[in-house]
């Protein structure tokens, strides 16, 4: 469904120097610099998967999804898509993708929310049975009723989210882009959100491409992921041999009987970590030991813990899929062994 | 060719929403025009008073006020937003957005702006033509009003139209190079102002100048449909002054395309 080959995009940037002077000289004598924003990149998606495409921030997720739905033009390299070359007949490859950039809307600023949706209808050519039977399950599962009246500049971000999702997916397209759909959210309008993804892929199967700071839309939506840092593809399979992998960390939760117990504990110079092997939080109350399970396991962490001081309450957390990202992101996971 | 035409009225009725949105912007803007009117008016009126002759350049002082006016009015009727609005697309990066909806570019633009204009249009036409007129048989003591000058005047201004619009489009596609459009575009409307005679009659430039802007297509924006209005061309006049002006859209609409199809490949979108 989606064949991604060797996609590269390079920029021209404007490199100015610092204060009022540094913008004169640019002005006149600008000093440009090739900046690589996506440097080879393939990968392939079948059709009806959903996939979690996720990087940290300006790792070039963004610039790769412009590339897919044909709003840039790579530099080299190429993308199939639906058997179409996305800058090649932009018109005819845009009717068949739908498309929702979290930071911008599609909705008519001005008009009524429902305005949007009847302009959609034309210019996709939906036909009027089809175009009820979708606005009834998409107010079913994004509630746009409340709002359906409203000019879209009054619509709070979360209707907005909801509305721009319900518009990318009027038209019944054959692939969704996401990009941060469910950014500045609340934990219900995410789920409602989350919802929609999973119902359309189910009854549609689309295909859908996702990228998200939140972890969680990964880890319930999509069973594969593919991680892009510094316009490389650094990670591509599936989340639960990423956790098995990559998931050394473990939590360590207690409450003291007595928060001044907290000194007796020298894990660090007791099992040897390093640095970012150990991090210990108190908050007055609890306090959470973050360690690296393969220097110390849990057991030894255990016993030594409740050998050396009394607590009231203890429990040990598992490795969580955003911990994994985070030591990722951090670079202190090596990728390659 | 309908089809294709049918999924462009939504854009239409879009854009007489959107105008009838802010209309209290509208009628600030209108004022703002009078009062430049007014201006100028005044202006010409101390230069015919301290002249000696009658004629200056073929002009008499009432047919002066009478053009003063129609340009006024005919600027309003042609005016074209396609650099502010594509500059502001390129800087904030939403164009984006309209490149992910299946339908043409410029397309879009139009049939916005024709939403918009028709709102306008069709308020201001009757009482502006109107006060034109009320002027016009004022100052030179006679009903002047002839419906077929009015009706040609109407023609030429649809095509003034679209020869503005589409030069506009080809404009803002600068935007695309240089990231922000907002100065460029100041020293457009100047160009562009003297050029189509609005500030000046293009009579009263040296001959040969006044042959070469005459040839521009900046003359067929404002300068055509005020000619005829007024009378000042004869039929074989109007008929080729008509036909310049064709021949300017289909340039522009040419133009648009080429630069369009260019500029979308070498498109880096802004933020976000």
């Amino acid at each position: 469904m989606i064949h991604v080959d060797n996609l590269r995009k390079e920029f021209k940037k404007v490199n100015k120097e610092p204060g009022l002077k540094g913008s004169f000289k640019a002005l006149f004598k600008p000093n440009y610099e090739i900046v690589t924003a996506v440097d080879g990149i393939s990968f392939d998606v079948p059709k009806g998967e959903i996939l979690g495409f996720i990087g940290p921030n300006g790792a070039g997720k963004s610039t790769v999804i412009k590339m897919l739905t044909g709003i840039l033009t790579p530099t080299s390299g190429q993308c199939i898509i639906n058997e179409q070359n996305p800058t090649q007949n932009r018109k005819k490859y845009v009717k068949e993708i739908g498309v929702v950039f979290g930071q911008r809307t599609q909705l008519w600023w001005d008009l009524p929310l429902r305005e949007t949706y009847a302009v959609l209808k034309e210019i996709y050519e939906v036909e009027e049975s089809e175009y009820k039977k979708r606005m009834e399950f998409l107010n079913e599962v994004l509630e746009l009723d409340d709002f359906i009246t409203s000019p879209v500049r009054t619509l709070s971000l979360g209707q907005r989210m909801r509305a721009d999702i319900a518009a990318s997916m009027l038209h019944n397209p054959k692939v969704l882009f996401l990009d941060e759909p469910t950014i500045g959210l609340d934990v219900v309008v995410k789920d409602n959100i989350r919802k929609a993804i999973e119902k359309i892929n189910a009854e549609e199967q689309t295909t859908v491409i996702l990228t998200t700071h939140d972890l969680a839309d990964i880890e319930l939506l999509s069973k594969r992921i593919v991680m892009i840092d510094k316009g490389n593809k650094v990670f591509d399979g599936k989340i639960a041999d990423l956790k098995s992998k990559y998931g050394q960390m473990r939590e360590l939760v207690f409450i003291l009987e007595n928060i001044k117990d907290l000194e007796k504990l020298e894990y660090k110079s007791h099992f040897k970590f390093k640095d970012d092997d150990l991090s210990v939080t108190n908050d007055g109350i609890s306090v959470k030991v973050r360690f690296n399970n393969s220097v110390a396991p849990v057991a030894d962490m255990l016993s030594y813990t409740l050998s050396k001081i009394s607590v009231k309450d203890i429990s040990v957390k598992d490795a969580d899929i955003e911990e994994i990202i985070r030591r990722l992101y951090k670079q202190e996971v090596d990728l390659n062994d | 060719m309908t089809k294709r035409l049918k999924i462009y009225t939504p854009f239409i009725s879009a854009g007489i929403q959107e105008t009838a949105t802010y209309r209290v912007d509208l009628i600030f803007y209108l004022l703002g025009d009078v009062l430049a009117c007014f201006v100028s008016y005044f202006i010409w009126k101390a230069v015919f008073i301290s002249s000696e002759s009658e004629f200056l350049h073929g002009f008499t002082m009432p047919q002066m006020i009478v053009y003063i006016f129609l340009m006024f009015l005919t600027s309003l009727l042609i005016y074209s937003d396609g650099t502010y609005n594509i500059g502001e697309e390129i800087r904030d990066g939403s164009i984006a957005m309209r490149m992910l909806k299946p339908v043409s570019y410029n397309a879009t633009f139009l049939f916005q702006e024709i939403g918009n204009k028709l709102v306008t249009n069709v308020i201001l036409i009757i009482p502006l033509v109107a006060g034109v007129e009320v002027v016009r048989t004022y100052v030179t003591g006679e009903i002047q009003f002839n419906i077929l000058h009015f009706v040609l005047y109407l023609i030429s201004c649809v095509m003034a139209y679209l020869i503005n619009f589409f030069f506009n489009i080809c404009f803002g596609f600068i935007a695309f190079i240089i990231k922000y459009l907002w100065g460029a575009n100041m020293m457009k409307n100047c160009v562009v102002g003297f050029l189509s005679g609005a500030i000046i009659p293009l009579a009263f430039l040296p001959d040969t100048l006044e042959k070469v802007f005459l040839f521009l297509p900046f003359s067929s924006l404002n300068y055509t449909p005020v000619m005829i209005y007024m009378g000042m061309y004869n039929s074989s006049q109007t008929a080729f002054y008509l036909g310049l002006q064709l021949f300017w859209v289909l340039f522009f609409w040419g133009l648009s395309k080429l630069l369009w199809s260019g500029a979308s490949k070498r498109l880096s979108v802004q933020g976000g």
